[in-house]
């Protein structure tokens, strides 16, 4: 089960709210590459994977991406803090604004709403941990495009730690593979998947 | 530049802290990422949060700028979000390293922090968890701040 921490994993206090940087942060909250897709992908794969270290390594990484969804909800709840109409309309936040008045939507930047299509459980320990070492880099490089829009020292100051745990998860779901290949058929990993065939 | 940031590479630990290990009979058709050395070294949970890890060798920033602080540092709230955070790191190091007694030794200092920080915390400011949240026969959980909220100076 889960239990709720009344806290964030990283302070975010952002002085001054600003609509246009909220519209597109918005992705990582529920875009392609963004932390809901991330948290549910990985707390999914979890049940197909055979080996203690992976079950552990994608449950806890599920749910870190859970408290970086609430931080990226978080900026873009201090962004429309107090809005407007007047500045819903200077930061042509007009699409969402009319939907989800000052709302925190799971949606992609362009307005898609979150589909589960942008992630898969595969069942397969390989096929899985690969993908999660790709879906890493997607972030990564979410975050570095926010990066090269924001100017507010508040909001970039979330976004580096953020970006920074991408790399980490990397590096870890690389090792996890690792692990696994060590536990299965050393002269064909292909033979058979382990979470299926039983052998 | 912001007074927050700066723009600096990770620092030199150890000659071999940036680098890891490949496996001597790697076949062909699988990803390799180099596996992280065991007992690697660590920034202190303060230093670690703001850079978001506290292994030097996995800090790869985008254009090489690094947070300075976290915006709750000095704060009480602040020394619990930076211990929790290194222990969150070093779980995640030892689901794939469970062996390193290093790291299960750094893991229980910083839990025995941990605990009398949180104990601190929760008698002064309240609740962060629901088996914190009766106080003297009032149920406590309600009261602000929500973690999402703006504070002016929060902690």
């Amino acid at each position: 089960m889960f239990r709720y921490e009344k806290k964030l994993q990283y302070p975010v206090n952002i002085k001054n709210p600003n609509p246009a940087l909220a519209k597109f942060i918005i992705s990582q909250y529920g875009g392609p590459d963004g932390e809901l897709g991330a948290s549910l992908r990985y707390l999914s794969q979890r049940y197909s994977m055979p080996y203690p270290e992976l079950r552990g390594l994608l449950t806890d990484i599920g749910v870190e991406e859970l408290g970086h969804m609430e931080l990226v909800a978080t900026i873009v709840h201090q962004l429309t803090r107090n809005m407007t109409v007047e500045e819903v309309k200077r930061a042509g936040l007009e699409p969402y604004f009319v939907d989800h008045t000052a709302g925190v939507y799971t949606q992609f930047a362009s307005g898609t709403p979150w589909t589960a299509a942008t992630f898969a459980v595969k069942g397969d320990v390989i096929a899985d941990l690969t993908e999660d070492l790709a879906a890493e880099q997607k972030a990564r490089v979410t975050y570095d495009n926010i990066l090269r829009l924001s100017d507010d020292p508040d909001v970039n100051n979330v976004i580096r730690f953020l970006r920074e745990r991408e790399v980490i998860h990397f590096q870890r779901f690389g090792e996890a593979i690792e692990l696994a290949r060590e536990r299965m058929d050393r002269r064909n990993i292909y033979a058979v998947n382990p979470a299926f065939d039983r052998v | 530049m912001h007074e927050n940031q700066h723009h600096h590479p990770a620092p030199d630990f150890t000659p071999e802290h940036r680098t890891g290990i490949l496996p001597s009979d790697a076949p062909l058709a699988v990803p390799f990422v180099p596996f992280q050395r065991d007992n690697p070294p660590q920034y202190s949970p303060e230093d670690g949060l703001p850079r978001g890890t506290i292994f030097p060798g996995l800090d790869l920033p985008w254009q090489n700028t690094v947070n300075r602080s976290q915006p709750a540092a000095g704060t009480p709230l602040g020394e619990i979000m930076a211990l929790e955070f290194a222990l969150y790191d070093l779980a995640l190091y030892l689901d794939t390293h469970q062996h390193d007694t290093h790291a299960i030794e750094m893991a229980e200092h910083y839990m025995s922090l941990l605990h009398t920080a949180r104990k601190h915390y929760v008698e002064q400011h309240g609740p962060l968890s629901h088996d914190e949240a009766i106080r003297d026969g009032k149920y406590t959980w309600l009261q602000d701040p929500w973690p999402w909220e703006y504070q002016e100076r929060r902690g």
